[in-house]
């Protein structure tokens, strides 16, 4: 495992945490009896950080993990986001602040089916109202990092697993958020391909010190993250 | 609502990714006002046919009278000669874009006789060359001639009637009718044309006279009514407001042809509430097909809608990108039901729609014959209704799905399959 990266973000929330959570619950309301996907779960990732969370199929990772971006609310307890507290939020706030502070790359690349790979990598940008020409140019420099050089106005079918995977990664950091959730992005990739997304993700960590919380079964992604969480049947297992 | 641009943008691409669900959706709306368009002009076409038919054979598209005369249809309710100058007048300052064209009458009910026997007949004197623009019965000849100026004592009358009269042309009858003295007067006149207008009632009971004639006869110096034909109905009620001061200073009472023609005008109504039976089943039709095609690209687009949720859109904005996808389609097929409609209508049925294989001939309708060959008439008022209507049926049909699309939990739409 690596040292956890401390670089600041350059935002204003320094001093806050990217993530706390207390006593957060998530109980499914199922027949015969309520399933408890996530019980009772303390979690602090300081901004920087590069964590993993682990766990076995069912053991709630995916729900902390939308929990943590506001995309599910919490049956209890509470989330905070660089300080600013989450939970009941009114569903245009919650989305304010999963376009400023949260990116998202999902198992399964999640693009816009209907935008080439730059419109997608630039399509929060787009609704956070940054002007054209900047957002083709961070496009432009963060696809030569991360090798989509080219790829720019191809769509996503005409690209490969690893390709639109690095795009939705692209999409995730470029809006510059706080925290990027990512769910298992690795679980569709060959391990070479698997091997040199975590190098993108990992050197957008060290250089712009975005946060990066993962949910993996993946000993790749474990090995190279600065902290291991373990969830257990919905709870943290220090 | 700042992101607008952006939706607007995002749903234009949804629409072009599913070019043929789309155009499928936009053709189902833009047929169906087509079809709308198409109905309306065609029933405008019929409906202003049968009421030019209905006036040009009663009293017009609007009528002076002296009051009370449509209750007695007596002489003693007659119109001055100065009464006759003052709606002429009156007629005669009306906005149209073609001049009005006004008859003076002078009418009454009383008998014909010949020698076969007596009938009861409805006997109008007219201005021989304003008739023959007016109720064109100089067009439905059978026998002899219309009246022309310089006509005395002659006649022309329905066919059935001479029939029933055993007359023909150059025949001799005798009109009876209570004079404007009170005395029964008779008339003796001789049959100069004979007709058939296809309407029963009329041919019955229709005889045409010299204007001077039943002047003299009836001793009347006025006249009963002055109808006047108008360029096209949809004048009948601004002219009515033009003119109802300068009768009522003078005297005269001044009514539309739904007042003077109820049987027609109920009938129009009668085949308006048939349309618009016929067009709501229609839309019925359209917007359960609008709302199942959008609905449905709703159910196959979850994820990328949940997708939106988690990049930052609110579920407002995202059932705005679904309901703008609505609002694009309903205009694009406006446009495209417009110019179909009205193309459809120019190019295939320019010289009108024959229906007379369906139905037998000569069928009266509200006093009117009906024509088999309705010519489609474009009422811009109709056409743009039908595009409201379209436009309503369109966006109220994107309702539900953008308010599903709103309510989709993202945490469960992102989720891997």
């Amino acid at each position: 495992m690596r040292d956890n990266a401390t670089a600041g973000n350059g935002t204003n929330e320094v001093g806050h945490p990217a993530v706390h959570t207390e006593g957060l619950w998530k109980i499914y309301p199922q027949e015969p009896s309520p399933v408890e996907a996530v019980r009772g779960v303390d979690l602090e990732v300081a901004a920087g950080e590069f964590v993993a969370m682990a766990g076995p199929s069912g053991s709630g990772k995916t729900t902390v993990l939308n929990l943590l971006g506001g995309l599910t609310r919490p049956s209890r307890g509470k989330v905070w986001i660089a300080g600013r507290e989450i939970s009941d939020l009114p569903d245009r706030e919650l989305a304010k602040v999963r376009l400023s502070r949260i990116g998202f790359v999902f198992q399964s690349y999640n693009l816009l089916p209907v935008l080439t790979a730059a419109e997608n990598a630039e399509f929060t940008m787009l609704l956070q109202g940054v002007p054209a020409r900047e957002r083709r140019e961070r496009v432009r420099r963060l696809f030569a990092e991360v090798g989509l050089e080219g790829l720019e106005d191809r769509m996503p079918p005409k690209l490969s697993g690893g390709q639109q995977q690095r795009v939705a990664v692209a999409r995730a950091v470029l809006a510059n958020p706080t925290l990027v959730l990512a769910d298992e992005p690795t679980a569709n990739l060959d391990s070479s391909t698997a091997e040199a997304l975590l190098d993108v993700m990992e050197k957008l960590n060290r250089e712009k010190g975005t946060t990066f919380v993962f949910s993996t079964h993946d000993p790749r992604v474990m090995e190279r993250a600065g902290r291991l969480i373990r969830l257990v049947d919905g709870l943290v297992e220090e | 609502m700042v992101r607008l641009p952006t939706l607007t943008w995002l749903a234009l691409r949804n629409l072009s990714r599913e070019m043929r669900r789309s155009a499928l959706t936009a053709a189902a709306m833009a047929v169906g006002l087509a079809l709308l368009i198409f109905s309306r002009t065609i029933a405008d076409g019929a409906h202003e046919d049968w009421i030019d038919a209905g006036v040009r054979l009663g009293s017009g598209h609007v009528t002076f009278n002296a009051p009370g005369y449509r209750d007695s249809e007596s002489l003693d309710d007659r119109m001055s000669t100065a009464q006759v100058e003052a709606s002429l007048a009156a007629i005669a300052e009306a906005g149209t874009p073609d001049p009005p064209l006004p008859s003076v009458r002078v009418a009454t009910r009383g008998l014909a006789s010949s020698p076969s026997g007596a009938l009861p007949a409805f006997i109008i004197g007219v201005d021989a060359a304003t008739e023959t623009m007016f109720s064109k019965l100089n067009e439905e000849v059978v026998d002899g001639r219309y009246l022309q100026d310089g006509d005395r004592l002659h006649a022309y009358l329905g066919e059935a009637l001479a029939e029933r009269l055993g007359l023909r042309t150059g025949s001799r009858m005798v009109l009876t009718a209570q004079a404007a003295s009170g005395d029964i007067e008779g008339q003796l006149v001789r049959v100069v044309g004979i007709y058939n207008s296809g309407v029963e009632a009329l041919d019955q009971t229709l005889i045409h006279v010299p204007l001077g004639t039943a002047r003299s006869w009836l001793g009347v110096e006025g006249a009963t009514a002055v109808a006047v034909l108008l360029p096209h109905s949809s004048f009948t009620d601004p002219v009515l407001e033009e003119t109802e001061a300068a009768a009522g200073r003078a005297g005269v009472e001044v009514v539309g042809w739904p007042e003077t023609a109820p049987d027609l005008y109920s009938a129009l109504k009668l085949d308006d509430g048939g349309d618009w039976a016929f067009h709501i089943i229609l839309f019925a039709i359209v917007a359960l097909a609008i709302l199942n095609a959008i609905f449905i690209s709703v159910l196959h687009r979850k994820r990328e809608l949940g997708l939106l949720r988690a990049l930052g859109l609110s579920g407002r904005e995202t059932g705005l990108v679904v309901y703008i996808e609505g609002i694009l389609l309903t205009v694009a097929s406006g446009f495209a039901g417009v110019a179909l409609g009205l193309v459809v209508m120019v190019v295939f049925f320019r010289d009108g729609l024959d229906i007379s294989g369906f139905m037998p001939e000569d069928i009266n309708f509200g006093g009117v014959t009906f024509d088999p060959v309705m010519i489609p008439v474009i009422e811009v008022k109709h056409v743009v209704q039908s595009v409201l209507m379209t436009f309503v049926i369109g966006l109220s049909a994107a309702l539900y799905p953008a308010w599903h699309a709103a309510r989709l939990d993202p945490a469960e739409t992102v989720k891997v399959d």
